[in-house]
């Protein structure tokens, strides 16, 4: 009966081995425990003995080669026996090639600090860390911390703002700040807000009953359908539209311009320009330029409210809208009044390249101070937006498109942009808006003027 | 009803002892010094003098040679109950312990038992040093196949005896050798103290405290103490440290939040380390607080009584420190 | 000759067992078939079998991480033994001891302990529960020349010699603690000698000679019998194998080919099968027979363990207490 001749397991260690030297020939009659071959492991040679007596019948390893521990290297038979078909075809396999799996680095992120208690109760309760400040050693937040969240149902932790006249107030009369709702700038807590609170105990929201004769819809948690979790980008963008929306009272204008000279201009020039300076320049690199040169003579537009303080920016930086996938981000163009519009072009383009591969810098997403939202390519005439904190105003803008105009007297047809500029009402008075979007308007409807000289 | 009177620890082991070997014929003790010394700390006292030189046999110093008589005779069918003197001589023996007694069982598959005792001392507070005062009890839950009890009071220690006699596997004894004075009520006659049952020393809902041996004494002074402040202290005494009750000490954690470990052990991996690994896996979402363990020093037990007592063992102040730095979190 | 027929052929049975059960371990280890080490007794078989035959059931002995030989000249199963070494859950110790802690605790093998001189106090232990329980047994604590300077061991005999309690010492001498020569581990030559410090007789015997083991060790069991206490028998013997399978070209690294063939020379096997024959005791085709015979149980040994199931992973928390 055939017998396998394997290169033996040669200790704990070794996991292959090289066949040196074939003791035995081919065709040579061996006995058990005689030795067949030599094999070099681990820098030692050990010679292997023969598990049976009979004819070396075939090598099927030759001298030189290494092999794992356990491959079957020769044949031993009966002197009469041939040798089984199952050995004939064997071939050497090359060892497989083991390939070192790439690494993936995960970026460190620093959490939120809060106890493993507390964070269970917010999860239970479905309450975001980030609303609420630790009292905690270095800011922890504690399990107490949630709790008095919960039971306030308001944002605790934030620094409360409010005018000492209401606290002393709060204070006289026992009423815990955190529990009054502020109406007045940024949420600032009033003497009204406090007389409120003394006199209206907060609603509870489960003890409205439904009226007689209307059966209420079974609440059922399918009912709210796919629940869709916030990603980061987007709870941001809620904090601070809601924000914007419900600190600053926003007013809007609104004027058509006619853009034929402008598209025009940009027609003549867009080739040319591309081919000498690499860009390709866009309606929105004149328009970044024209609002910035309009805002360098409204500086109020290009400013923000801080407590009851207006500061006026030192720079005239334009953040642009870009649309991502999931979201928004408005990456901002530098000192845009002082900039050349081939400048500008080089800007946009590389920023909402940037923006797109999520490359942008914080600073550059953060230095905005007045922002220009288009949706030009959509079939949108006009829009409003939310001012986009802490900036006071935003410029919108619909799709160009033709319209019967009069010129002179006859009805023509000229290409028409309606452009809208939201801005905040505290700061920013309705004719100081018209001036400005007035100005603007001029501005685009002569480039020549506006951008040759500047 | 059994009568209860007052006796020393070091008396209650002497009285376990002389019941065990008066009950059966198939006990005997075996250790260093333990017959007509009566036992270096007189926990053998006046039993070689009863039950003659063979059921309490003096043994040369030959610490593997005791473990492995113990470990023989109990699978040919005795009950011995083998002395260590102190537990830093154990690892003089640690093949017999940890690789004999505690795998055989396993590695035979089952085959053989070994009701065997092992009875040790520890602790610090004795001049002792580095060679006879360490307490070392957590290493050995390391080892699969030992069983490990802490007894705290006189009470328990002569009902844990009782069991680990009872027990048909290898049992680790240690008797904290600064508790051999200390009093307590003590039933009369025979009972058992359960293996894996932790003691609720005292109750409170604001911090669990798990202390063992001489330390739960401690923690319990600290524990009154902080009544008064209005904090209320649950301490927890685990009795045996394998098979633990971890029922208790979750049990206990999850209504406080907050869990501080006095163990007289080294501070790294003392049997704290454990039990506030236990409350990672097991109870996470229920912690309020920093674990804190007050451990003896990571340094082997200093000489001098100074650093000894004020520096090594741990103390009610290192106690109360640890309160207030885990009360932050309340 | 002195002795039965019947008795000398057990002796020559259970000597062909443990080789032809390790050489089925040599080819079974060289194709992968026993994990972990393989520590071999071939050339030792004489030892085993000379002090084992003079045991019966109810003794004990002790075994070490070379145990295979004490474990089928005590008694033990050949199948069980295989399942052990290959991990199956049909094994003496369901997979979980291995080659190096094979237990038969019904045939009095306490136990294969796999640290050098860790038996001796074990040992000592049974015979004082055999002593205390006033029983007819003895026990046998067999290690080697590597674990003759273990502490544990003086410790033991000390203790054993001491108490007077009914143990034998058989020390095998192979000439190597692992590959440590002899004159390179200890200053003295006869490791009998040792006994003289502990007060109790030590022999030296020819360990290749099974009659001659067989002797020594029942005089030593008759002295431990009656109350006198243990005897230290050592017994000069060779393994043909390295010290485990894997031990590159059977040891050259530390001993020469000339030393192996001239030891194979003194086979216990084949002398004892010469003296049998030349000594008209036993024809060679009675022996022949009960040779067949042996290779034939040793391979059904191996067809069992073979096609026992392994265990299941969950079985590895059975027998655990603590």
């Amino acid at each position: 009966m055939a017998v396998e001749v394997v290169l033996p397991a040669l200790g704990l260690t070794v996991e292959k081995g090289t066949i040196l030297k074939w003791i035995k020939k081919e065709g040579e009659v061996v006995k058990k425990g005689e030795s067949l071959y030599e094999v070099e492991a681990d820098k030692v040679t050990t010679e292997v003995e023969s598990p049976a007596s009979g004819i070396l019948k075939k090598i099927l390893i030759p001298e030189g080669i290494e092999v794992p521990i356990l491959t079957v290297v020769a044949v031993i038979t009966d002197p009469a026996e041939p040798l089984p078909e199952k050995y004939r075809s064997m071939e050497i396999l090359a060892p497989p090639q083991i390939q070192e799996p790439l690494r993936e680095v995960t970026p460190v992120s620093f959490e939120i600090k809060a106890l493993p208690a507390a964070r269970r109760l917010a999860k239970e309760r479905g309450i975001d860390l980030s609303l609420i400040k630790g009292s905690g050693p270095g800011g922890t937040i504690l399990l107490k911390d949630v709790e008095s969240f919960i039971l306030r149902g308001v944002q605790t932790g934030q620094k409360v703002l409010v005018t000492p006249t209401a606290r002393k107030l709060a204070e006289r009369e026992g009423i815990s700040l955190s529990s009054i709702k502020g109406t007045g700038i940024s949420g600032r807590i009033m003497k009204a807000d406090v007389m409120e609170a003394k006199v209206l105990p907060m609603p509870s929201p489960e003890s409205k009953p439904a009226p007689a004769g209307i059966k209420p819809l079974p609440v059922s948690k399918y009912q709210l359908g796919q629940v869709i979790r916030m990603n980061s980008m987007r709870k941001v963008i809620a904090k601070r539209m809601a924000q914007s929306k419900f600190t600053a009272p926003h007013i809007y204008f609104f004027n058509d311009v006619d853009m034929e000279k402008l598209l025009t201009l940009r027609e003549e020039i867009v080739d040319e320009w591309e081919r000498d300076e690499g860009v390709r320049i866009s309606i929105n690199d004149f328009l970044i330029k024209a609002v910035a040169l309009t805002l360098r003579e409204y500086p109020i537009v290009n400013s923000m409210v801080s407590g009851e303080e207006i500061h006026i920016f030192q720079e005239i930086n334009i953040g642009l809208a870009v649309a991502m996938e999931d979201g928004l981000i408005v990456p901002a163009i530098p000192k845009a009044d002082q900039l050349t519009l081939i400048e500008i072009a080089r800007y946009r383009a590389d920023l909402v390249e940037r923006a797109h591969q999520a490359k942008l810098t914080i600073e550059e997403m953060e230095r905005g101070t007045f922002t220009i939202s288009s949706l030009a390519q959509y079939d949108i005439t006009f829009f409003t937006a939310i001012l986009n904190p802490p900036q006071s105003g935003i410029l919108t803008l619909g799709k160009v498109e033709e319209r019967p105009v009069v010129r002179d007297g006859q009805v023509v047809i000229r290409r028409i942009m309606r452009e809208g500029l939201s801005v905040d009402h505290r700061i920013i008075d309705g004719a100081v808006a018209a001036q400005f979007l007035q100005s603007l308007k001029k501005k685009l409807e002569k480039p020549y003027y506006t951008f040759m000289i500047r | 009803m059994t009568k209860m009177r007052e006796l020393t620890f070091r008396e209650a082991v002497v009285e376990a002892l002389d019941i065990a070997l008066e009950r059966d014929p198939k006990v005997f003790l075996l250790g260093e010094d333990i017959g007509y010394y009566g036992g270096l700390f007189q926990a053998t006292q006046g039993l070689m003098q009863k039950y003659g030189e063979d059921r309490v046999m003096d043994s040369p110093i030959s610490e593997s040679a005791i473990l492995g008589a113990g470990i023989g005779s109990a699978i040919v069918g005795m009950h011995p109950i083998v002395e260590i003197m102190n537990i830093d001589f154990l690892p003089v023996c640690m093949d017999q312990l940890v690789n004999q007694a505690a795998k055989m069982h396993y590695m035979f598959g089952g085959q053989m038992k070994i009701p065997l005792v092992i009875r040790t001392t520890c602790g610090a507070g004795r001049g002792g040093a580095a060679h006879h005062a360490q307490a070392t009890h957590a290493a050995f839950m390391h080892f699969p196949g030992i069983k490990i009890v802490i007894p705290g009071t006189p009470h328990d220690v002569k009902g844990l005896l009782f069991t680990a006699i009872e027990d048909e596997n290898p049992v680790l004894f240690i008797e904290d050798k600064m508790m051999y004075n200390l009093k307590g009520e003590v039933p009369e006659g025979y009972y058992t103290v359960p293996f894996g049952k932790a003691a609720i020393r005292h109750e409170g809902k604001d911090i669990t405290i798990v202390a063992t041996m001489r330390m739960i004494h401690k923690a319990l002074t600290v524990a009154n103490e902080m009544e008064k402040e209005g904090i209320g202290i649950e301490v927890i005494d685990p009795r045996t440290l394998c098979p633990l009750d971890k029922e208790t000490i979750l049990h206990s954690f999850k209504k406080t939040g907050k869990m501080i470990i006095v163990d007289e052990g080294n501070r790294v991996g003392n049997f704290g380390s454990e039990v506030a690994s236990i409350i990672a896996e097991e109870a996470v979402e229920y912690i309020q607080a920093p674990i804190l363990k007050v451990t003896a020093p990571h340094v082997p037990v200093p000489y001098s009584p100074i650093l000894e007592k004020e520096f090594y063992i741990p103390n009610e102040d290192g106690i109360r420190k640890a309160i207030h730095k885990v009360m932050e979190y309340a | 000759m002195k002795y039965p027929k019947s008795m000398l052929l057990e002796m020559l049975k259970k000597m062909m067992e443990i080789r032809y059960f390790e050489e089925k371990v040599v080819d079974q280890y060289a194709r992968g078939a026993v994990p972990g080490l393989a520590h071999l007794y071939i050339g030792e078989e004489a030892v085993a079998v000379g002090a084992c035959m003079n045991l019966t059931d109810e003794d004990y002995i002790t075994s070490t991480h070379r145990g295979h030989g004490h474990c089928i000249a005590k008694g033990g199963d050949l199948k069980p033994m295989m399942a052990e070494l290959f991990g199956k859950r049909t094994g003496y110790c369901k997979g979980k001891g291995g080659s190096m802690h094979i237990a038969a605790f019904d045939k009095g093998i306490i136990g294969a302990m796999g640290i050098v001189g860790s038996g001796g106090p074990i040992a000592v232990g049974a015979a004082l529960g055999i002593k205390k329980q006033n029983l007819d047994r003895v026990v046998i604590c067999f290690f080697g020349d590597g674990a003759s300077n273990e502490g544990a061991t003086h410790e033991a005999m000390n203790f054993a010699s001491l108490h007077k309690v009914p143990v034998i010492f058989v020390c095998e001498n192979n000439l190597y603690g692992i590959s440590v020569a002899q004159h390179r581990h200890q200053a003295i030559k006869d490791i009998a000698i040792r006994a003289a410090g502990y007060a109790m007789p030590g022999v030296v015997v020819d360990g290749m000679d099974v009659l001659a083991v067989y002797e020594a060790v029942k005089e030593a069991v008759k002295r431990a019998k009656s109350g006198k206490g243990p005897t230290l028998i050592e017994c000069k013997t060779y393994r043909f194998r390295g010290h485990h399978e894997g031990d590159p070209n059977l040891g050259l690294r530390y001993r020469t080919k000339d030393e192996i063939e001239e030891w194979k020379k003194r086979c216990p096997i084949l002398c004892f099968k010469e003296k049998l024959i030349k000594e008209k005791i036993a024809k060679k085709k009675e022996i022949d027979q009960i040779e067949e015979d042996v290779k034939r149980r040793v391979e059904e040994a191996f067809v069992y363990a073979m096609q026992s199931p392994f265990p299941k992973p969950e079985q590895a928390l059975e027998d655990l207490f603590a």
